[in-house]
């Protein structure tokens, strides 16, 4: 009886309340050591004991890799549905380091002295249905209405950050039953120098868990063993037929003493690992962790989810994964990707890519998952998450050279850059990852002034659809380097980004409202009042429909890269007086403040709808046609954002964004496609060109529009070089 | 009375959203690193959008090494009095005597019902939180020789061991407002913790206030000085204003010293989730009020008229 689990050793502590400060030291010594996990004695009732909840999460804080877990808590003394959400506030405190074992508790007379009431094998069922059902991400209100422990419409969440196993401590057949129907894992003590039928307690174990359609490899086993002490070499011969034979897999070793810690990790355990190994290769076991009933229900067909790599499988999510709600949707578009990849280097962005490549899904690949054309996730693909890699590096000083991972967030970026009196123009908000937006080309607050992103861009590395990590810059791969700027999505993952940033202290920040009940002509005034404008100047506006009864307002945001209240107000001015402005702010800030932004994932539904077209001239006949537009209820959110100045400094043919003389970049998003395709394409003739990150239309036309032809054919030469399967397609493929 | 002469502590009031736990952690760093005595976290168990806050206090205290950690206020109905009294001592023990115990009876009955929780009346959760101050006293009364027995209506212990004793003396804090709880701090708390949004009657609320909590003191044969005030405030830095709390640091220690000297608190707690706010509340408003409260406490003409 080998049910193939990987052999894992852990300790076992009674944290005494008279010295706190020794039960932190055998954690951190636990890990040291290499143990995998540290599981504290919980009996609450005891003055002698810290409390071992407390004591959890304090050591969470102290520790960085070592797991964590009770052994096993007392249900009867900690209401199930609170312990639930502090199980989850641990896990994502400690980045998915929590083991949840629960127990009955073993002295009903001191429970019952501290007012608790003892409950049945029955009763610690419904716990866990309640625990379980707290950490779904189910959509409906919580009800559980058991005998001992009723729900009547709880909040559910927060999700954990991994799947929390709930391991459940006891001996006796109703416990052992439990397990088998409910339960990932059975602790229990076991003396193996005093042989005992552990096989009897697994059968029974195996058998409830075949009656609940379950897989018995399902669950794991551990042992509990006591004071250590004698020979250590008895001890393997010992411990040896508990896993080969007896099906336990995790070892804990119950010990307040460091020194039994390290006699047991120089002797035993290494000796115990290579004799298991050995053993299991010759009986044929193959070792592997079946993932539960419930996780495999939820897989989608067409994704090989046991070829997973080693080296991706700890942080892949899946839909039956706890943290799968968090991860499936991105800021515009609701998601159901069959599979979440979360590489952590560029090996494993490698090892990802050969393996989706492999599955005949969908592939899309995420940075910060804002991208308003929602092409970051998908529906039962793959996604390449990553968010991991977030790395923000200074490399040279005297250069102002950066180093970026395609994870990290602008607003972390611009924070980063702070301190050196830096920053990188980007887009327009914090959340934004590097690696999209880096990719495809960047309108930011300082667009006018310091250009786009991608024109900061010195170099990159990117691993290729054949999984080569591989290098670009202006001489290195030249060709490579000019498609990334603009078409990178096609090419590649960058990996890391380099980039020259530019001096930028202190910028001013207006937010001015104005009516512009005469819509056309606002826009006119506002377009000619930022193409007046020095450089300094670069001034966004945003517009919606009309509320009924109020007039239209128009919200324009400006960025003046000045410190100098004078040169602020100078700048601004020009454009307070294009209509009646119903309030203003104006601030001077560090430019960091203007991209801080709250936390929180993205928890976007449907489908996105947007148009994106750039326009030299905010021209009579455009401001008419956007005012028509705005005014018709097609679109609930218009932007115009000004381009040109250092954009347009830089040669068309410099990068694979060419549309450089534009001075307007206009984005319209709507509820329908029809209706705003109807209302956009007829005034497309006003635009020439558009910004791939603002699209979602997915006619062919709109790469004509997105690339002029000697852009569009060198694209495609280096496609068919550097990606002659068309493996990355899904975000505005070039391949005609 | 007021004035009961404290010294001044200044805390902030962080919301614990799930959404974010390191940026959490921040702020509490960033409460340590403003110089300021205390981070505090409002405790919702029955909130899916919040982490959970014992769990959350004992993560910051380890993560922390000088500021002291409260829940402003733990939610007494889901969390049972005797296992959270041995939870107390030992987050103060492994703390080194940073922990105090901001302490409510429970408002939201219905979400504490959904959780599985006893729906009580306000007038039946003050009965049953004083009866858990009770146990909680009593389990860290470990001096005391006497069997340990509560035979409330809520909450009963039938001779639990007493224990462990914290590292120091904890403070139960209450967050107080109508009469019922405010006689019932007066009578056993150590502190009173109301939030000045949820007081819409203002200074005029805090002085008929602060006379029950003394009055019942006293009644229990306590001095009211026992009853440390402490408040959390909201508010914004920037340009003089006529509101309250809006305006530059100086304007914030001139209205705070009159809450200090003549409306009796001494703990100030900023809510906002602004770390740049806490700096300034920690390096400008803190310093700049405990010269001016001492410097009134030592004059004559100052004490009379604060009094």
């Amino acid at each position: 009886m080998d049910y193939g689990h990987p052999l894992r050793f852990g300790t076992l502590v009674a944290a005494a309340s008279g010295t706190p400060e020794h039960a932190v030291k055998l954690a951190r010594l636990s890990e040291e050591l290499g143990f995998g996990l540290i599981a504290f004695q919980d009996q609450p009732y005891r003055p002698d004991l810290l409390d071992t909840w407390t004591l959890l999460a304090w050591v969470a804080a102290r520790t960085r890799t070592i797991h964590l877990s009770a052994g096993a808590l007392n249900v009867p003394m900690r209401p199930p549905a609170v312990l639930a959400r502090a199980a989850a506030s641990l896990d994502l405190l400690s980045g998915g380091r929590l083991g949840l074992a629960l127990g009955a508790g073993d002295d009903r007379d001191e429970m019952a002295a501290s007012g608790a009431v003892p409950i049945s094998p029955g009763a610690l069922g419904e716990a866990i249905d309640v625990v379980r059902g707290i950490w779904s991400s189910d959509r409906t209100p919580l009800r559980v209405a058991g005998e001992h422990y009723r729900l009547d419409g709880a909040e559910r969440g927060p999700a954990p950050a991994h799947n929390i196993p709930i391991w459940v401590g006891g001996h006796d057949p109703g416990t052992l039953r439990l397990i088998g129907r409910q339960a990932d894992g059975w602790m229990a003590s076991i003396d193996p120098m005093e042989p005992g039928d552990v096989r009897a307690a697994q059968a029974l174990i195996d058998e409830a868990a075949a009656e609940a359609g379950r897989d018995p490899r399902e669950i794991r086993r551990f042992a509990v063993i006591p004071e250590f002490d004698g020979p250590g070499g008895r001890w393997v011969e010992a411990l040896l037929p508990l896993v080969l034979d007896e099906g336990v897999s995790t070892i804990l070793l119950r010990t307040d003493d460091p020194g039994a810690l390290r006699r047991f990790a120089d002797e035993v355990a290494p000796a115990v690992c290579g004799a298991v190994a050995a053993g299991r290769s010759s009986q044929g076991t193959a070792v592997r962790t079946v993932p539960s009933a419930f996780v495999r229900a939820r897989r989608h067909p067409g994704i090989d989810y046991d070829a997973i790599p080693a080296s991706l499988a700890d942080l892949a999510v899946e839909p039956g994964d706890a943290g799968y709600a968090a991860v499936r949707s991105t800021y515009m578009r609701g998601g159901s990707p069959g599979l979440v990849l979360r590489p952590r280097t560029a090996r494993e962005v490698a090892d990802a890519v050969a393996f989706a490549r492999r599955q005949p899904v969908k592939l899309s690949i995420r940075s910060g998952g804002h991208g308003i054309s929602g092409r970051s996730t998908n529906r039962g693909g793959i996604i390449i998450d990553l968010g991991q890699l977030d790395q923000i590096e200074v490399v040279d000083k005297e250069t102002r050279r950066v180093r970026i991972g395609p994870g990290a967030r602008w607003g972390q970026v611009a924070a980063a850059l702070a301190p050196y009196g830096w920053a990188l123009s980007s887009g327009d908000y914090g959340g934004v990852g590097v690696g999209g937006l880096a990719t495809s080309g960047g309108i930011g607050w300082l667009a006018r002034r310091h250009g786009l992103t991608i024109d900061h861009l010195r170099a990159v590395e990117l691993v290729l659809a054949d999984g080569t990590l591989t290098r670009a810059d202006e001489t290195h791969n030249p060709g490579l380097f000019w498609a990334v700027r603009g078409a990178g999505a096609n090419f590649g993952i960058v990996t890391a980004f380099e980039f020259e940033a530019d001096e930028v202290g202190d910028v001013g920040f207006g937010r001015l409202f104005f009516d512009a009940s005469d819509t056309a002509a606002f826009l006119r005034g506002w377009g000619a009042a930022v193409e007046a404008a020095p450089r300094d100047l670069t001034s966004f506006l945003i517009m919606g429909p009309p509320r009924p009864g109020q007039p239209v307002v128009a919200q324009v945001m400006v960025v003046v890269d000045s410190d100098d209240p004078d040169t602020i107000i100078d700048r601004i001015q020009p454009l307070a007086d294009v209509a009646p402005l119903l309030d203003h702010v104006i601030q001077r800030v560090p430019y960091a403040q203007i991209m801080e932004v709250p936390p929180g994932g993205h928890n976007g539904q449907g489908e996105p709808v947007s148009r994106s077209g750039l326009v030299g001239h905010l021209t009579p006949e455009f401001a008419a046609a956007a005012a028509d537009l705005i005014m018709g209820g097609d679109t609930y959110f218009f932007q115009i954002r000004s381009v040109g100045g250092a954009v347009s400094d830089v040669p068309p043919e410099a990068t694979a964004y060419a549309h450089r003389s534009a001075n307007f970049q206009v984005t319209a998003l709507g509820a329908s496609r029809s209706r705003l395709d109807r209302a956009w394409d007829a005034m497309s003739h006003h635009m020439s060109g558009l910004y791939i990150n603002f699209e979602t239309d997915l006619r062919p036309e709109r790469l004509d529009d997105a690339y002029p032809p000697g852009t569009l054919a060198r694209l495609r030469a280096l496609k068919r070089r550097y990606d002659p399967d068309n493996v990355f397609r899904d975000n505005f493929n070039i391949t005609g | 009375m007021p004035d009961y002469g404290h010294d001044l502590i200044f805390g902030s009031f962080i919301t614990p959203a799930a959404a974010a736990p390191q940026q959490v952690v921040g702020l509490a760093r960033a409460t340590e690193a403003a110089g300021l005595d205390l981070a505090t976290f409002q405790d919702h168990p029955y909130q899916a959008a919040f982490l959970d806050t014992w769990t959350l206090l004992s993560y910051v205290a380890s993560q922390t090494e000088r500021i002291h950690v409260s829940a402003n206020v733990l939610n007494l109905p889901l969390r049972p009095p005797a296992v959270l009294a041995r939870a107390a001592a030992s987050l103060d023990l492994l703390s080194g005597g940073r922990f105090e115990l901001g302490l409510g009876a429970g408002g939201f009955w219905d979400a504490i019902g959904a959780m599985g929780g006893r729906r009580l009346t306000p007038g039946q959760g003050v009965r049953a939180l004083s009866e858990a101050i009770d146990v909680i006293r009593g389990i860290w009364d470990v001096d005391n020789p006497a069997r340990f027995q509560v035979d409330g209506t809520y909450y009963q212990v039938n001779g639990a061991k007493r224990g462990p004793a914290p590292a120091h003396g904890i403070g139960i804090w209450l967050g107080a407002y109508k009469p019922k709880m405010l006689r019932l701090t007066g009578a056993k708390a150590d502190g009173w913790l109301p939030s000045l949004p949820y007081m819409p009657g203002g200074l005029r609320e805090i002085t008929e206030s602060n006379a029950i909590i003394d009055a019942a003191a006293e009644e229990a044969g306590r001095d009211p000085a026992a009853v440390r005030r402490l408040l959390n405030i909201g508010g914004r830095f920037g340009p003089g204003s006529e509101r309250f709390l809006s305006g530059p640091p100086e304007q914030w220690v001139e209205q705070l010293a009159v809450l200090t000297l003549e409306y009796g608190f001494s703990g100030y707690i900023l809510m906002g989730d602004d770390p740049a706010a806490l700096q300034i509340f920690g390096q400008e408003v803190a310093p700049a009020l405990r010269e001016l409260v001492a410097a009134e406490r030592r004059s004559p003409v100052g004490s009379e008229a604060g009094r």
